[in-house]
């Protein structure tokens, strides 16, 4: 499993890449870390995302408690160079101010609005400074509590005072767009998921669009931190209901990328076909989804009957039907007998020939092709500049595929498993129902050949895991059905303090706690580019244009009101919200 | 003094009746699209175990999903024009309702004897849409503002494509009350003019909001469209002006088409199979399709009107001129 970086991209790395390096580091497998000035990184975005082509998977913070904070970016070179890097800059406790990479590059202004919240960094020059997750009106600093330029509406900054009538979300102005201003969401029939999508329509033609997400925080990642490295991975899962395993697989890839693991080729076997059945599932339920989102209720039903299918052999092999529960550090908790597999493998000849028929029906519908021909246009140099992964990239003729580029540990290797990476250069709806569908039926491929190899062998399906360094680091990458998954996780033991041990224990090495973990989920990505892609198109088409991303926001929430006369808030329980609604019903 | 007594007796029993086949037809168009879609759909026979809880049968699924709604709240936007808004509902549903009286049932002339009954009808029909249309215009809400706006679009194609259809019918019988044309000897009308019969199915399939004609009540786009900011009883009133404008359509295509099967009480099962030919065509286009985006489901939709439109009216001058009927 462990693969060291070859010495002369380390010597390239060096020279030419960044060679105002102050440290460098190889990591496992094909990830190099280095640390920077503050100063540079800008100027180090500039070179790798203009000069380079590198694709920014994410930047994100660490809390280093009383030494500061640590900046990470992590910048994927696959488009050039076998090598992942990992670039690192410490940031003053007391003046933490950043200089904004999103200036350079749109990949990373959700990254630094998340940043802003999470960690109450200031991010100079940053071109969208609202917040990410908190109300756009809210006024308040959320890390610090102060009225800070976080808001948009701080008097300091902007002389507004926070009012419900000057409320607005940006890039629209009230005075000119009160009348067709048209607030879809945040639960909207069309896409039943928590989020905002204002478009400013001129009859039934879109000419301004922006996204709001953030209805149902949950602070999955401090679940994580608190849980340790083992049971972590449950709630890894438990992100996302559709791609559960994607999840799954990408946490144990970083884990196991913290320590030297090694996973047997068996588990690594069943690794690749839960999340290839994963994918297909999440395709057909979108090919599903995007006939309803275009009043297709036939194609609908008879795409999420044909799922059922898909559904009942994920079900066969982990006993469940949504989130697996077998990912293991070092491998997988149940394996695949040898009957059950070939059971598994008679049914894929059947599914086969329901989806070969359907989803030519569905692609080559008169009515469907007038609702995505040229729909919801994105170019690649739009998807390139905004960041986006998966089948909306690909669909934009880029070819990434992180399986390929930076693959998770899962057998992926061409010598033994036959796949290949589908594009498809019509950039817009259709391009990504092709893709997707296309996908459909090379993960079915990657499916039959591991049950094929599964029915055949017997073998060891875990490793026992080892001590994890102190303050180690890993990032996680995985092409989960909606794009690139990335995980980064930092060991704790060094800096977390003590107050997180039990009464009379000090944190000392060994802590089966980590200090960070960051998720970026790949709708994070491409929702941020949807406003791009509604801007010309007709309102007739926003709901397709959105779920053509295939949009995965979590779901829970809590209810919080705000009185804005004097700024209390209070957050209502659940027995409040119960005798609210009984008091409704007896007046 | 018999007669009026008679058709005052007949008109006072076709208010069940109707509203009865209006359910039932929504019903199996219901139940088809359900079996289309792999779906069950409203049950006819209800299983053992839940009979007792449930009734027999729920064949009368869309009456309870009417009564349901009567008995939930009715909001009023604050933002809206009240009158008009609260008196839409009702004058759609009056439109509707009364429709039915000016249209034969097989053997029952109601008021269709009418020296105009054609025009009398057809203006009703209009109206029942003109309403939904005005409702939704005064609701005040931006998903109401467009509905109205794409349902006055699609409007404006198919009342075109209504009335040519209904006068043509009309001009080739040499009558406008549908008793006489549904009455009138010899061949019956969708042998003699097609393409009429066509464009009046075409017209049905706008006027009830088939897909993929149905981008007025888009739900995923526009959430209810016309039917954003109604509730309650008001929505209850849409629903069974619906049930009713599913009566007339079909009532007024088998009366202007196929009305030898209008002339006596027995020929009610040839008019029960055309409903039912009807209906099942009517589904299956429903379900075959996505909805068209506005501009070019009216692009497509006006371009199959008008050239069976044009069709009509050369058929109409060849049958009226040049065939003696």
């Amino acid at each position: 499993m462990t693969t060291s970086v070859d010495p002369t991209i380390m010597e390239w790395l060096k020279t030419e890449v960044v060679p105002e390096g102050l440290e460098f580091k190889p990591l496992r497998e094909n990830r190099v870390l280095v640390r920077v000035k503050l100063e540079d990184v800008a100027k180090l975005a500039e070179r790798f995302v203009k000069k380079l082509g590198a694709r920014l998977s994410h930047e994100t913070g660490v809390d280093r408690e009383q030494s500061g904070f640590d900046i990470v970016y992590v910048y994927d070179f696959s488009n050039v160079k076998n090598l992942v890097l990992i670039l690192e800059a410490s940031v003053d406790r007391d003046n933490p101010i950043i200089p904004s990479v999103g200036k350079v590059t749109w990949q990373a202004v959700w990254a630094e609005r998340e940043i802003k919240e999470f960690l109450g960094i200031n991010v100079e020059g940053m071109p969208d400074p609202r917040h990410q997750f908190l109300p756009y009106e809210w006024p308040k600093n959320p890390e610090t509590g102060l009225p800070s330029d976080l808001s948009l509406y701080t008097p300091a900054t902007t002389g507004i005072i926070p009012t419900s009538a000057n409320w607005k979300p940006i890039g629209i102005d009230p005075t000119t767009a009160r009348s067709s201003l048209l607030p879809i969401g945040p639960y909207h029939p069309g896409v039943i998921e928590g989020q905002t999508v204002y478009v400013r329509v001129d009859g039934e033609h879109v000419i301004d669009a922006d996204i709001k997400t953030g209805y149902h925080h949950r602070g999955i990642h401090r679940l994580i931190e608190r849980r340790g490295y083992n049971k972590g991975v449950f709630v890894a899962e438990r992100v996302c209901g559709i791609c559960s395993a994607a999840h799954g697989l990408a946490y144990v890839t970083c884990a196991e990328n913290l320590y030297d693991a090694e996973v047997p080729e068996r588990a690594q076997y069943i690794r690749t076909l839960l999340v290839e059945l994963n994918r297909v599932q999440s395709h057909i339920l979108w090919i599903g989804v995007a006939a309803d989102l275009i009043g297709w209720k036939t194609g609908f039903m008879i795409t999420w009957g044909l799922r059922e299918r898909v559904m009942d052999i994920i079900e066969a092999i982990t006993g469940n039907r949504v989130n697996y529960g077998i990912w293991r550090l070092g491998g997988v908790s149940r394996d695949v007998s040898q009957e059950l597999a070939m059971k598994a493998r008679q049914t894929i000849p059947g599914l086969k020939e329901a989806l070969t028929q359907l989803i030519p029906a569905v692609v080559d519908h008169p009515v469907v092709k007038a609702r995505v021909v040229g729909v919801g246009p994105l170019t690649f140099a739009q998807a390139f500049d905004g960041g986006a992964v998966g089948p909306v990239a690909r669909a934009s003729n880029w070819k990434i595929d992180t399986r390929r580029d930076n693959p998770p540990h899962a057998m992926y290797d061409p010598r033994k498993i036959s796949w290949e990476i589908v594009v498809d250069d019509h950039c817009d709806m259709l391009g990504r129902t092709l893709v997707r569908a296309k996908e459909t039926f090379v993960s079915i491929g990657i499916v039959d050949q591991c049950l094929a190899y599964l029915e055949k062998t017997t073998g060891e399906i875990r490793e026992k895991p080892q001590t994890i360094e102190p303050g180690s680091e890993a990032v996680g990458l995985n092409e989960a059905p909606r794009g690139e998954l990335f995980y980064y996780m930092r060991a704790g033991g060094t800096d977390v303090a003590d107050y997180m041990m039990p009464e009379g224990k000090h944190n000392v090495q060994g802590s089966n706690l980590l200090q960070a973990v960051r998720i970026r989920t790949p709708s994070y990505r491409n929702n941020a580019i949807i406003p791009q892609m509604l801007i010309g198109s007709a309102l007739a088409d926003v709901p397709i244009v959105m779920g053509s991303t295939d949009q995965c926001l979590a779901c829970t929430d809590r209810v919080e009101v705000i009185n804005d006369k004097t700024e209390e808030s209070h957050t209502l329980t659940w027995e409040e919200l119960v005798r609210m609604s009984q008091k409704r019903w007896r007046s | 003094m018999v007669d009026v007594l008679f058709t005052a007796v007949t008109m006072l029993i076709m208010v069940p009746v109707a509203l009865f086949a209006g359910i039932l037809y929504v019903f199996l168009f219901r139940k088809l699209s359900a079996r289309f879609q792999w779906r069950v759909g409203p049950i006819v026979r209800m299983y053992k175990d839940l009979a007792p809880l449930l009734g027999t049968s729920r064949i009368l699924q869309p009456l309870y999903d009417i009564l349901k709604l009567f008995g939930k709240d009715t909001p009023v936007p604050d933002i809206s024009r009240k009158t008009i808004f609260v008196a839409s509902p009702y004058l759609a549903f009056l439109c509707a309702f009364l429709a039915i009286f000016f249209i034969p049932f097989p053997g029952v002339p109601l008021l269709s004897t009418m020296e105009d009954s054609l025009v009398i009808a057809s203006y009703l029909l209009i109206g029942a849409v003109m309403f939904t249309i005005l409702g939704a215009a005064s609701s005040g809400s931006p998903w109401g503002a467009i509905g109205a706006r794409r349902d006055v679009e699609i409007f404006l194609i198919y009342e075109v494509g209504f009335v040519v259809a209904l006068f043509s019918v009309g001009l080739v019988a040499r009558s406008l009350s549908l008793w006489e044309i549904a009455t009138r000897p010899g061949l019956p009308m969708l042998i003699l003019n097609p393409f009429a019969a066509v464009l009046l199915f075409l017209v049905i399939l706008g006027k009830l909001a088939i897909k993929p004609l149905d981008m007025a009540e888009a739900e995923a786009e526009i959430v209810a469209g016309p039917f954003t900011e109604y509730g309650g009883k008001h929505l209850a009133l849409f629903q069974l002006m619906k049930a009713f404008l599913f009566y007339d359509m079909i009532a007024l295509f088998i009366t202007l088409f196929l009305g030898s099967a209008l002339s006596s009480i027995l020929w009610l099962p040839a008019y029960i199979i055309a409903v039912i030919v009807l209906l099942f065509f009517i589904t299956v286009i429903q379900v075959l399709h996505p909805r068209f985006q506005i501009a070019k489901g009216m692009s497509w939709y006006g371009r199959w009107v008008l050239v069976f439109g044009l069709l009509t009216a050369i058929m109409v001058l060849v049958l009226r001129f040049y065939w003696v009927v």
